[in-house]
């Protein structure tokens, strides 16, 4: 059996992790470094299958597997081009009382003794095929699994039983080839690895043949693998053993990496996983950190630099930021500074991933937020419009001719998916108590039946958004909302209403109630046809059947035509919107989407929250002051109105005309040199046959400049709206 | 293939006493999706609750689909991070391969609910 390291076969035998076939074979997969084949150290990393930073010693060989070696300096290629990166990971959720990781003898004892107390337990260990990668805050233990990944919710407790590792030298030549820890030079002795001639510093390997080299470590030597270590003895002299092999056994450190991804959540650990470090010799030469490719010389520096806690030299140095998250540095770090500072400082805190996951690893059981879609969305894909992301929906961007749709609300009869729109009922004996604290305008005036354009203002007075308020008696008013800000809307409405203790009901219809606005000239005709005859007032609304679904109609107008609002049940919505299309088709009747609307609410001067408004936004900025009652008692914004209303006035919302083309939407508006503005709506008008534009413009010395320059080229300030000044089509 | 349906209800807003104390007919699902409200299934011509000021309106704003037992764990234990209630039935809410979601659970079968414009993320995601 044969796999294949950077492009050539070797032979590897049954059992084989793919660490071991590349020793037998004299392949180091770093090119150096102690190998502790127990997962702990960061020598054995390769790219395996495409995916980097795998640990070769915990990689069973297999025939055909692809192992490439990482550059020594540097990082391994991104895995482009590689089909097999982007399969879909499964995650599977298990819930439990505990948590074991690790099914070794203090491992076991902790799940039994969990379970006798009653406790659902789950234990997790890599030799079983579960390789727990991290633990986060939830607290939730990922693990990879042949089957997917696997997502561990402990409701209580997590027990880190992983037992210890072991440390590794440092010492000048500690990155060469041939240097292992005691357990791994046993590991390799038992499946037959040659090792040659083995020197042992330390603890001897258990079925190795090896000299033991008393005495101190002092370096290794060799050129690329090593040749002779060198120890000092009691004596003091030093002595130099040439070998093939270095086995170390220095003591061990518990494997506590785990743990030290816990901070602040229900872990412990037992066994060795618990046991005090053994402390090795402060390091004085050589790579302490071979991850992040700190020696002992830049320990040095940042001491001298005045970095004396544990986790401001991981920061300085980046030691222990690497994939072994300080797993083989920490004992030596901690040693470095017990022997300047005289304390031993806890281990630093490690962050996951403890084994490099791949991207689908990660994303296994992640979403992207969803986008909500109306039940009008099959229907406009179906008419072939362009759908994008608009007000947090798929919307109808166009339909593919936007001048056709553009005339067909100007000129005939145009319907447009307003289902977005946020709707919502308020009830109660306080309803209007509510809603007269949180709006800016005299609600009680408002008439059952009828509507009011209202502004929603924050407690700075800056406008959060805007909407209807709809009368349907004293205690019972419907609300509109922008489609981007619905969701907050509601949750400003209920905390208010709990804050203030007011007796409400409040229920969101957003995504229950479709809505079409059915606008231009021939729009009253086009009712008619479908059974609604009432004459409306404008701003009235009132409940009937259109084309055989119950509707709450509204009559208003964001195009600037005459216009209604129809609010019905969202399963019939494909089913209205039908019918007004083939009643209206010798109407002309299209549709439009929001490319249009934009456009003809913009020729209006109609306002977008959001878009037209920043997070400073007053009233008075948007030259919005008449939506704003301050003879009122109180309001939400009302003292900060106010209070900001004495100071001068900054910046205003204004409308802006030029030649065309319409410049681009945040183009900078220019006084002569000066900068005065900026463009946040701007579209060429088909009715007008110019550039319209809302900008935000400063005032010079108090007062609003008229002639401006944007892109180069002459702009004017003019009064709103730029179409039908007067209102007679809204209103017809 | 998962495919869900609109959910003809009545949703029902209300103080908590007045839902606490109301009779529902067997033969309807009521769901209690919060203090204050409750959805009912299906829809009551006539629902009646000791608050005046309730909101009583019809709702088909969520669509939802009954699984076996045997299917919808499995899938649940993919899409959900949450734990699902031992006993039988339950009803509970939260998210669902990301999407706001509530899950009626009965001894052999389960009711998938989900607000109905994420129906097809829903599908998609469940696949």
């Amino acid at each position: 059996m044969r796999l294949i390291v950077d492009g050539q076969p070797i032979e590897f035998d049954a059992g084989d992790s793919a660490l071991i076939a590349m020793l037998r074979a004299g392949i180091h997969p770093t090119g150096g470094g102690c190998l502790c084949l127990g997962g702990d150290c960061p020598h054995c990393l390769a790219t395996v299958d495409g995916v980097s930073y795998t640990r070769t010693c915990e990689t069973p060989a297999r025939p055909g597997m692809i192992v490439e070696r990482h550059p020594r300096e540097g990082y391994p290629p991104l895995p482009l081009n590689n089909p097999a990166a982007a399969e879909e990971v499964k995650a599977r959720n298990v819930h439990c009382d505990v948590a074991v990781i690790g099914a070794g003898d203090s491992g076991k004892a902790a799940a039994e003794e969990a379970e006798r107390s009653g406790k659902r337990v789950i234990t997790l260990d890599a030799k079983r095929g579960q390789e727990v990668v991290g633990v986060y805050p939830g607290p939730l233990v990922v693990a990879r699994t042949p089957d997917g990944m696997l997502h561990v919710h402990p409701r209580e407790d997590i027990i880190i039983a992983t037992g210890a590792a072991e440390i590794q030298p440092v010492a000048p030549g500690n990155d060469l080839a041939g240097i292992v820890t005691a357990r791994a030079a046993s590991q390799l002795a038992a499946v037959g690895v040659p090792l040659g001639r083995v020197v042992a510093v330390g603890a001897r390997p258990e079925n190795a043949e090896a000299t033991v080299a008393d005495g101190q470590l002092i370096r290794f030597e060799g050129n690329g693998k090593v040749e002779a270590v060198i120890v000092r003895g009691a004596d003091g002299n030093e002595k130099r053993i040439e070998c093939d092999t270095v086995s170390v056994g220095l003591g061990l450190s518990p494997r506590d990496v785990l743990l030290r991804m816990g901070s602040g959540l229900a872990i412990r650990a037992v066994g060795n996983a618990a046991r005090e470090p053994e402390l090795p010799a402060c390091p004085t030469s050589g790579v302490v950190c071979s991850c992040s490719g700190v020696t002992a010389d830049d320990l040095q520096r940042v001491w001298d630099s005045g970095f004396r806690e544990l986790e401001l030299v991981k920061r300085a140095t980046l030691a222990g930021t690497g994939p072994c998250q300080g797993s083989v540095c920490v004992p030596h770090i901690r040693s470095f500074l017990k022997e300047r500072g005289g304390e031993l400082q806890a281990p630093f805190t490690a962050r996951p991933a403890n084994r490099q996951p791949t991207l689908g690893e990660v994303a296994a059981g992640a979403h992207h937020r969803a986008t909500p879609r109306t039940a009008l969305d099959a229907e406009h894909r179906r008419l072939g419009a362009r759908m994008d992301r608009i007000g947090g929906w798929w919307r109808p961007w166009n339909y593919g001719d936007t001048r056709a749709e553009y005339w067909a609300v100007r000129e005939a009869v145009s319907i447009g998916d307003v289902s977005t729109l946020g709707k919502m009922i308020v009830s109660g004996p306080d309803a209007l108590e509510l809603l007269e604290r949180l709006y800016p305008t005299q609600v009680s005036t408002i008439a059952p039946g009828r509507s009011r354009y209202v502004l929603l203002l924050d407690e700075r007075g800056y406008v959060l958004d805007d909407g209807l308020i709809c009368c349907d008696g004293a205690s019972r008013y419907g609300l509109t909302f922008t489609s981007g800000g619905s969701s907050f809307a509601e949750m400003w409405v209920r905390d208010w209403a709990e804050t203030w203790n007011l007796d409400v009901r409040i229920l969101n219809q957003t995504m229950s109630l479709g809505a079409i606005n059915v606008t231009g000239p021939l729009s009253k005709e086009l009712l008619a046809r479908a059974g609604f005859t009432r004459p409306m007032r404008h701003m009235e609304h009132t409940m009937a059947t259109v084309a055989g679904v119950e509707c709450r109609i509204f009559r208003l107008s964001f195009t600037g035509e005459l216009s209604f609002e129809l609010h019905h049940p969202a399963e019939q919505s494909a089913e209205l919107w039908r019918s007004l299309m083939a009643l209206g088709t010798d109407l002309g009747i299209k549709p439009h989407g929001i490319q249009t609307l934009l456009q003809l609410r913009l020729e209006k001067g109609h306002v977008i929250v959001g878009q037209d408004t920043d997070f400073d936004s007053t009233p008075r900025r948007i030259d919005m002051e008449w939506a704003v009652r301050l003879d009122k008692a109180d309001f939400v914004g009302r003292q900060a109105v106010l209070r900001t209303n004495k100071a001068p006035l900054d910046k205003q919302l204004v409308g802006l005309e030029m030649d065309a083309p319409a410049p681009v939407e945040g183009a900078v508006i220019w006084r002569g040199s000066e900068y005065a503005g900026y463009v946040t709506s701007s579209a060429q008008s088909h009715a007008l046959g110019k550039a319209v534009m809302l900008g935000w413009v400063k005032l010079f010395d108090g007062v609003l400049p008229t002639e401006l320059t944007i892109d180069g080229r002459a702009a004017r300030r003019v009064s709103l709206p730029f179409y039908d000044k007067e209102g007679r089509r809204a209103r017809a | 293939m998962l495919a869900l349906n609109r959910i003809h209800a009545t949703r029902i807003v209300a103080t908590p006493s007045a839902l606490d104390s109301a009779q529902w007919p067997d033969d309807r699902l009521v769901f209690r999706i919060a203090a204050d409200e409750a959805l009912i299934t299906p829809p009551m011509a006539n629902a009646v609750v000791s608050d005046p000021y309730a909101i009583v309106v019809a709702d088909s704003g969520f669509a939802g689909a009954w699984l076996p037992m045997e299917e919808a764990l499995p899938l649940l234990e993919h899409a959900c991070e949450w734990e699902l209630p031992r006993e039988r039935p339950a009803f509970a809410q939260g998210s669902v391969a990301g999407i706001p979601a509530k899950l009626w659970i009965e001894k052999d079968r389960v009711l998938l609910i989900v607000p109905a414009p994420f129906v097809a993320d829903f599908e998609e995601r469940m696949a």
